[in-house]
């Protein structure tokens, strides 16, 4: 070391001031884009593509065209956002809960922390975000043709609620990096998590009544149901009605007279009938395009991200509590 | 296997066979491990009391709440079955589903935390590990009785001795200095699982600035509980001040002036130095300081730590010893009164050891109080002024043993080395002499005289 006597004035006087809770913020915000630069962070971006890339191949010719299609493609939509928001920030608190834990006895305030990552990764969800819209619009995917119902641009519309889902799984994502200790146990809860959300999302299996208020407080179902709105699911067509029935024609064991009386039903013009009727059948009143409905979607979405982010800062604030 | 075994031969009993035959194992293996073995009637308790035998009561805590969970959640299961009436479960409710994946959970739970526990006993009774083996083949109920009626003993008993009374007070008190540390601690305690323990007792001290200060003592003598309490914290009943101010109630104020480097380099590596540095800057130093004081200052510490060579670098790419460097720097940069470090020369060679230790004299000589724990206290004790010894007394406390001068403490404990000073204090079960409660009142008596 060297022999210069550093013989600084007394910075820490009784008196003097240091950076409260606002200024705090810009420290940590260039510590999180440096970190998006030399950490790899950025590899989150090009992960959305490919991710957003696979389910528009695999969705792009029912989805916003038919009833079946805009409830399949909506669903991996959801989750394409949920998985995003979980993979930015499951880690990123307790990787480094050592260092926060020493630099919050050096006068970090655990606020401005959770802000500056609450900021960060609302970049990152941007980011995301506008790749998955920009992968789907490259894809050519036939979006609705209408005007969205409350910024006035459908494209605008979606991407908000896409956002708005990966930003929300984010947060929580963030919030269960705060309560674990290491990354094994963050990777080890986020599948259970992502399992809860999708079964809960109702979209793959239909809940019993009882657990309707927990499951719309789920991220995915709120996520499901303001896409599905946003895709006027309720005046699609349907196709899963006479879809089945010409199977069943088709089919070598089936009953020549229902056979005969499918065909029939078809030369007759019939089979438009059937498939109004099984749109008709498939109506949902949660998913009726109205301003209102939609604004509630986000507005939990919104509360969402709220209350995990909050939770998280409480649940960091007892970070001195964590053992040598 | 032997449930399976009894049931095979008298059709039911299987269980009440090997609940008897577990109870009076853990009686047997409390008894010798000089616990009150009555509470081998009580599930839960008596795990947890068989693992602070063997010294692993996390594992007994962890235990005890799953067995806790297991009984709510069975008890559950029976109610509900009995309200049936039938006995049998014909449909499965999400309740009682939920309350099945916690039976199992917890079961599973129980299994790996009972080998934790009996590993910690084969240790503890000098066995191999080897006879795990009958606690998977033959049940924990086998294993039990070849503890218990082994002609192994306890190598060590861990636990408490609640009927001791420590050793004497010394009725002493630190007069509050206008320029310097003092410490007054009557008591630290933490209170977990149900009982409140006693870290650190009766600790009266002042420390001048210039001093550097070695903290020497046996592991889990409460050194770092020490530091904590005396950096404000974790509060202890305590009164502590730094040049005359009381640490407690101006904490927010005063940790600036205090600087605690951990024992890990705790610090992103792929930041560069620089930013490191400065973002620590940022956090510690006043707002009155601009940038270009606050660049100045930077390049201050940097060069007197010998970082400036490597400002640029990721600090990923930094030697052990440039990491430390820059652990410590980080904390300097506020021009601390008071630097604490916890085992700064971990991990490193004797050489660098000695420079980084070199580096915290030439601190000291500026003023400043310097308080480090080290657990290769002889390779550099020539650089320190005075030496606290810290040490459990019979009650497991951690008390004052000695303040002084490092060659005035080799003639109080009568020996040639800091290390054998460690080792006269330590409790025979570990290793040591077992002299503690001896010497706490040795000095007690002549900071009296």
């Amino acid at each position: 070391m060297s022999d210069n006597n550093v013989n600084a004035p007394v910075y820490t006087n009784f008196s003097t001031k240091h950076r409260g809770r606002l200024a705090q913020i810009p420290i940590y915000l260039g510590k999180f884009f440096r970190m998006f630069v030399y950490m790899n962070d950025w590899t989150v971006i090009p992960m959305a593509a490919i991710m957003a890339l696979l389910v528009a191949y695999v969705t792009r010719e029912g989805i916003f065209i038919t009833m079946e299609g805009t409830f399949k493609g909506t669903l991996a939509l959801m989750c394409v956002a949920l998985w995003n928001g979980c993979f930015n920030s499951i880690q990123v608190v307790c990787r480094e809960r050592g260092i926060v834990k020493r630099e919050h006895r050096s006068g970090l305030h655990i606020s401005s922390y959770m802000i500056a990552h609450m900021i960060y990764q609302m970049f990152l969800c941007i980011l995301q975000t506008v790749t998955t819209i920009g992968v789907f619009v490259f894809v050519r995917i036939e979006f609705p043709v209408m005007n969205g119902i409350i910024t006035g641009g459908i494209l605008v519309d979606i991407a908000i609620t896409v956002f708005l889902i990966t930003y929300a799984a984010d947060m929580l994502s963030l919030f269960i990096s705060s309560v674990v200790k290491d990354t094994t146990m963050a990777m080890t809860v986020m599948p259970l998590m992502l399992m809860v959300q999708l079964i809960f999302s109702g979209g793959i299996f239909s809940l019993p009544p009882s657990l309707d208020g927990l499951s719309s407080l789920m991220i995915s179902n709120q996520g499901l149901t303001c896409l599905c709105i946003q895709a006027d699911y309720n005046n699609l067509p349907s196709t899963s009605g006479w879809t089945l029935l010409k199977k069943i024609a088709d089919s070598e064991s089936a009953d020549p007279q229902v056979a005969e009386s499918i065909m029939m039903i078809e030369n007759e013009g019939y089979d438009e009938v059937i498939r109004v009727e099984t749109a008709k059948a498939n109506f949902r009143e949660d998913y009726v395009l109205n301003e209102d409905n939609i604004i509630v979607c986000w507005v939990l979405l919104s509360g969402s991200i709220l209350f995990y982010a909050g939770a998280a800062v409480i649940v960091l604030e007892f970070i001195d509590k964590d053992k040598r | 296997m032997l449930f399976f075994f009894v049931n095979a031969y008298w059709p039911g009993y299987g269980i009440a066979v090997t609940q008897v035959l577990y109870i009076i194992g853990l009686f047997v293996v409390l008894k010798r491990c000089q616990v009150n073995p009555y509470w081998a009637l009580i599930p839960g308790f008596r795990e947890y009391h068989l693992s602070r035998c063997c010294d692993r009561e996390h594992e007994g805590r962890v235990f005890f709440v799953l067995c806790i969970l297991s009984l709510v959640s069975e008890l559950y299961l029976i109610i509900n079955s009995a309200k049936d009436g039938s006995g049998e479960v014909k449909t499965i409710s999400v309740v009682t589903a939920f309350f099945l994946m916690l039976v199992m959970f917890a079961a599973v739970g129980e299994f790996v935390y009972t080998i934790r526990i009996f590993a910690g006993l084969c240790d503890l009774f000098g066995y191999s590990k080897k006879y795990l083996w009958f606690y998977f083949l033959f049940g924990r109920e086998v294993m039990l009785w070849i503890l218990g009626f082994g002609n192994a003993s306890p190598k060590f008993i861990y636990l408490e001795n609640t009927n001791g009374e420590g050793a004497k007070l010394s009725g002493m008190e630190a007069e509050t200095l206008e320029s310097g540390l003092t410490v007054n601690i009557e008591e630290r305690t933490v209170s977990e699982f149900f009982k409140k323990r006693q870290l650190l007792r009766d600790i009266h001290l002042n420390i001048e600035p210039g001093r550097m200060v070695l903290l020497l003592g046996g592991s889990g003598a409460g050194k770092t509980t020490f530091l904590n309490a005396v950096n404000g914290y974790e509060k202890a009943d305590a009164k502590i001040t730094l040049n005359g101010i009381d640490l407690y109630e101006e904490y927010a104020k005063m940790k600036y002036n205090i600087g605690f480097v951990p024992q890990m380099d705790l610090m992103r590596v792929k930041d560069s130095v620089e930013l490191t540095v400065e973002d620590a800057a940022k956090l510690r130093l006043p707002t009155f300081m601009n940038a270009k004081q606050r660049e100045e200052r930077i390049d201050e510490v940097l060069s007197f730590f010998g970082l400036m060579p490597v400002k640029k670098s990721l600090c990923s790419k930094l030697s052990g010893g440039q990491r430390k460097r820059l652990s410590i720097a980080m904390e300097y940069i506020s021009n601390p009164d008071l630097f604490i470090l916890d085992e700064p020369d971990s991990g490193l060679d004797g050489v660098m050891a000695r420079e980084l230790m070199q580096g915290l004299r030439k601190v000291a000589d500026q003023g400043k109080i310097v308080i480090v724990i080290t657990h290769s206290p002889d390779r550099v004790a020539d650089l320190f002024d005075d030496v606290i010894v810290l040490a459990k007394d019979s009650k497991l406390t951690g008390r004052l043993a000695y303040y002084g001068s490092i060659e005035k403490a080799l003639d109080f404990f009568n020996t040639d080395s800091m290390e054998k000073i460690v080792l006269r204090i330590n409790r025979e079960e570990e290793g040591g002499e077992g002299f503690a409660d001896m010497f706490i009142e040795k000095y007690a008596e002549v900071c009296h005289v």
